[in-house]
């Protein structure tokens, strides 16, 4: 089967220009991984689904940044305070109203809008740094909103607030491999979701007020409304995050969400290439899997080796070293060695390409 | 010549037997997760410490039923998904029987979850949460301390300092501080003393705002209910306020180290209590010498409580593999768990009992005051059965 | 009378570590997120040194804490800050906060997250009525901020290598076009940087305690820095005074679980009426 179709400008329809996968090799290559996702769990242990797992909610939460501060450029320290708010909203509707999947994860992930909403709103006056620093104080704000809730809460305060599993009529996802199958769906959508904003107007829209907010005034954006969608979108999609996250786990506990998690998520979307989908997918996939690398690696050290130290300080290094890695010597993330990859063998035997390429993606 | 070779392949087939021998004799696997390397390392791995020491001397004296004892060690760093991503990892590769030890309360309650659904039984050290007191919930046990009850304990107990007077709470602002310090005031005010209290921020690093303001309050009592190191920064503040009277350390995670430490900082041991549910290795009891043989043996310098704390439940752990049997499982372990009764020998006032409906049992708190070097015990160990006000 | 001296006290902290940061930003427009680590790192350093020495020798401690955390600093630009001209300002906020992440995760590493405690001096020198005291301590906390922020102000007003470093600061190209070694200029930036958060750090573990969690004084020492003014070295001070009184004021007469929350308060009006801080100089807010 042919893997290239040649020059990417013998397109004959504006069907084949808009196609998310123009080449051969990328259906291929998507193709591949979709099958191995759906038979993994038949092969593999409960731990790497389990992993896995994890791995999906980290998906839905990083590619929520993207649109923010990827395609739409504004910084935003906040993320950790959207997940607690998806999950606290689907705790207490869960727990104290008994209120069913289908009503409680909605619910999160409007109020994480309506937040998103507010905590946007120094996007349309500051920039930047002051911006960042803006979103965390927000971020504090909501957390000691929480903390004092979560406190007089009642009984078992300490340990949390506790959600029942979800169930979708009768049937209740309760096992590692329904959970696999759902967080597989859902990421599949959120990521869709996210393509087709990106390629669309809104997409296109939030780039240029990435690259210059003032020009994109000139020529007619509504840039505060731009600013403030981009908000929205991606504080309901870390509610959305947050909210499965709160059903995956069981519990519900506000010292789970740190500074220290909004950073990785921004770490996420760093090392996987800022402004592409499939780079915050592949930078979720890194920084969840990293530190469960390293304690692998770790343990294949003999102990005396060891220093008398554990893992666990190596791989809170781990992160930090990753994000100077990649900023230092790929800036553009690890999507951009899978473009130079995929445009060598594009070009190959040729050595340069003939012509810009029309778009990439 | 067939006979011969099926001769030859049967006697092989029954060298090979004997060869590998009986089936080998099993371990009883436990798991064992807590802080080693995270913020609160400094109070967790000493509890840790005793634990391993309390298994080592076992195993040295042929471990259980014949079988040793072997223990998956994870970090988790204080965090709840690495906690339960070490569990899952025990129970699904290392085929652990029991999960045991456990850090900060905002941890144990996802492990919980996840090990209730698989089956595993939980049993952890200092910080515990509600579950398992009465009616105690399934599969959750501990031999440690939980904010409410400690509140409670130490309001009786400061009536040993001062019987009437003010006292002032202080704590940091987190689910399980406001929690010690409403039933610290609930039981202070039952007893008859005034009550005020200081909240300070998690992530506080410098003291001296907070320190003054309960200074300001003329306080007859100041309570401090936080970690090890808090008890430091806050001690040292305290003492530059102005504030010479008594402080009393409640003993999440500090030990007569603390204590010791605080005094050095502080610039004067004087007035320096601590109110502890294990006793500190200098109590000459015969608890106190095992642990101190064995840390001798296994060259572990300087004990305190935190390791008497891992060490009473690794006693505890033991006794429950013992009821389990030789051929334990894990719903037998749990069933062994809801009947245990350790004498704990000196080390705490009594012995750790549970029952099917309490997995806490009956605590035994005391007053020690700083003297010079070391802890002296203010009066005798009281016991705490239940909670006497309800939690909201 | 006792809450001015401890306001000041915690004034003249919160001023060195925002020095710390105004002096990195004027520099180079980077927004130093790591400071608080550099401080406790710097604070461990001293502690471990004052082990080796076994407590004897001051001065020594001293010296080697000075000389390491210069030397880090230097290390700092040269490995990491230098590679970075000519990328937008994020990435190199994004790199301060993974060096951040670092910091705090070899302090697990090297010194186990052990709490320590730097004992300077515990000498009372006077006693307040109402029952405070002011310890030798606070004193030098405040003599080393003023010898500090003095010896600054004569370095860039006073020498060349200070006017080349302002000249430097405002256009990097026209001064390197004036034979200003502009690398040599940053590399002091950040070793004096490093050496401030340093001489915070140690200050503040000796009137409180360090552990790995102690690096939040980092966010103060950045509010007190943006609020005054990123790039003004009188804003450092004001900003860090402004921050500490607040913060002191919530904890003492308010409600003390809100003290957390007042630096960002502080920090939302002051941006709402002048983003660029009291005394920064007015820019495009293009930073990162």
């Amino acid at each position: 089967m042919a893997m290239f179709s040649g020059s990417p400008y013998l397109r004959v329809s504006y069907a084949e220009t808009n196609r998310i996968l123009p080449e051969p090799y990328q259906r291929v290559l998507v193709g591949a991984v979709a099958v191995a996702a759906l038979v993994l769990p038949a092969v593999g242990n409960a731990y790497l689904i389990y992993l896995l797992n994890l791995t999906f909610l980290a998906i839905i939460g990083s590619v929520g940044l993207n649109l923010l501060t990827g395609y739409c450029g504004q910084v935003s320290l906040g993320h950790a305070s959207f997940l607690a708010i998806g999950a606290f909203v689907t705790a207490i509707l869960a727990n104290r109203y008994g209120a069913p999947v289908w009503q409680a994860l909605p619910a999160a992930c409007l109020v994480g809008a309506g937040v998103g909403f507010v905590v946007g709103l120094p996007a349309l006056r500051f920039r930047g740094i002051y911006l960042a620093i803006t979103t965390l104080a927000m971020h504090y704000a909501i957390i000691f909103i929480l903390t004092t809730y979560q406190a007089n809460f009642g009984s078992s305060a300490t340990a949390g607030i506790s959600v029942p599993a979800p169930a979708l009529g009768p049937y209740e996802i309760n096992s590692g491999r329904a959970w696999y199958y759902t967080l597989l769906l859902v990421s599949f959508g959120v990521v869709l979701f996210s393509l087709n904003l990106s390629r669309g107007y809104i997409g296109r829209a939030w780039v240029a007020i990435r690259d210059r907010d003032i020009a994109a005034a000139s020529v007619g954006i509504p840039v505060a409304r731009f600013k403030l969608l981009a908000f929205v979108c991606s504080a309901a999609l870390a509610a959305l995050a947050g909210s499965l996250g709160a059903y995956f786990t069981g519990v519900v506990t506000v010292e789970a969400y740190t500074l220290e998690l909004a950073i990785i998520y921004l770490a996420m979307i760093i090392v996987g290439g800022m402004g592409s989908v499939a780079g915050a997918v592949l930078g979720a996939i890194f920084m969840t899997l990293l530190p469960f690398g390293i304690e692998r690696a770790f343990e294949a050290v003999p102990h005396a080796w060891r220093l008398g130290t554990t893992s666990y300080g190596l791989q809170e290094a781990a992160t930090g070293v990753a994000i100077i890695f990649f900023l230092l010597f790929e800036p553009k993330g690890l999507i951009e060695i899978y473009r130079r990859i995929a445009e060598y063998f594009e070009r190959w035997p040729f050595r340069y390409r003939e012509l810009q390429p029309a778009e990439r993606r | 010549m067939m006979k011969s070779i099926a001769a030859r392949l049967c006697l092989a087939a029954f060298a090979v037997g004997l060869a590998t021998g009986p089936i080998q004799a099993q371990e009883y696997k436990i798991g064992y997760i807590t802080d080693l390397s995270g913020p609160l390392a400094g109070s967790y791995t000493p509890t840790w410490q005793g634990f391993e020491l309390y298994m080592k001397a076992l195993n040295d004296r042929g471990g259980l039923n014949g079988r040793q004892i072997k223990i998956s060690l994870d970090d988790d760093g204080l965090r709840a998904d690495r906690a339960v991503a070490a569990a899952k990892k025990q129970v699904e590769r290392d085929e652990v029987l029991g999960i045991f030890g456990l850090s900060l309360s905002s941890t144990i309650g996802p492990v919980l979850g996840e090990m209730r659904k698989a089956g595993v039984p939980v049993a952890s050290t200092f910080s515990a949460i509600l579950d398992a007191l009465p009616p105690a919930k399934p599969m959750y046990y501990s031999t440690g301390v939980t904010f409410e009850v400690a509140g409670e304990a130490i309001a009786v107990l400061s009536q040993r300092i001062a019987p009437k007077g003010k006292v002032v709470g202080v704590t940091f602002d987190s689910v399980g501080g406001r929690a010690a310090l409403r039933h610290n005031k609930q039981m202070a005010e039952k007893l008859g003393y005034t009550w005020d209290e200081i909240v300070f921020p998690v992530r506080t690093a410098d003291f001296m705002p907070f320190a003054q303001s309960a200074a300001a309050l003329k306080p007859d009592i100041v309570v401090g209910h936080y970690g090890a190191e808090q008890n430091l920064g806050f001690v040292t503040a305290l003492r530059a306020a102005g504030y010479t009277g008594p402080y009393v350390i409640a003993a999440y995670g500090a030990s007569e180290a603390t204590v010791k430490q605080a005094a050095q900082q502080s610039g004067s041991g004087a007035n320096l209590y601590i109110v502890s549910r294990f006793a500190p290795v200098t109590d000459a009891v015969p608890g106190t010498k095992a642990i101190k043989d064995a840390a001798a043996k296994y060259g572990l310098a300087d004990v305190n409580s935190m390791h008497v704390t891992g060490w009473m439940l690794g006693a505890f752990a033991a006794e429950a593999l013992n009821k389990c049997g030789a051929s334990c499982t894990r719903e037998l372990l749990d069933k062994a768990l809801q009947s245990i009764k350790i004498d704990t020998q000196g080390l705490t006032g009594g012995p750790i009992e549970t029952k099917p409906d309490d997995h806490y049992g009956t605590t035994y708190w005391r007053l020690y005051r700083w003297e010079t070097d070391k802890l002296t015990g203010v009066g005798d160990w009281h016991a705490q059965s239940a909670l006497t006000f309800p939690t909201q | 009378m006792e809450l001015l001296v401890s306001i000041l006290v915690l004034g003249a902290t919160h001023a060195l570590l925002a020095a710390g940061i105004v002096i990195v930003y004027k520099a180079s427009r980077i927004v130093n997120f790591a400071h608080g680590e550099l401080a406790i790192v710097g604070a461990y350093v001293f502690y471990s040194a004052g082990l080796i020495t076994q407590g004897q020798s001051l001065l020594l401690t001293i010296a080697a804490t000075a000389a390491i955390s210069a030397l880090f600093g230097v290390a700092i630009y040269v490995a990491l800050m230098r590679r970075l001209v000519g990328q937008p300002t994020f990435v190199a906020a994004m790199v301060t906060i993974g060096l951040a992440i670092i910091l705090k995760a070899a302090i697990v590493v090297v010194w186990q997250s052990k709490s320590v405690g730097i004992n300077l001096t515990r000498q009372t020198l006077y006693s307040f009525p109402g029952g405070g005291r002011l310890t030798l301590v606070d004193v030098i906390t405040v003599t080393c901020c003023i010898a500090f922020f003095t010896a600054l102000f004569a370095f860039f007003n006073y020498t060349r290598l200070g006017r080349q470093f302002r000249g430097a600061a405002e256009n990097p190209l026209l001064a390197s076009q004036r034979q200003v070694n502009v690398n040599l200029i940053l590399a002091l930036a950040w070793a004096t940087a490093v050496f401030s958060a340093s001489l915070a750090g140690v200050l503040f573990g000796s009137r409180s305690m360090l552990s790995p969690q102690s690096t939040i004084i980092g966010l103060s020492g950045l509010t007190a820095a943006l609020v005054g003014g990123l790039d003004s070295l009188r804003g450092a001070v004001i900003g860090g005074m402004l921050v500490a009184a607040a913060t002191y004021i919530t904890a003492r007469l308010i409600d003390p679980a809100l003290s957390e929350a007042v630096p960002f308060a502080i920090l939302l009006i002051v941006m709402t009426w002048r983003p660029w801080g009291i005394y920064g100089t007015p820019e495009e807010l293009n930073r990162v």
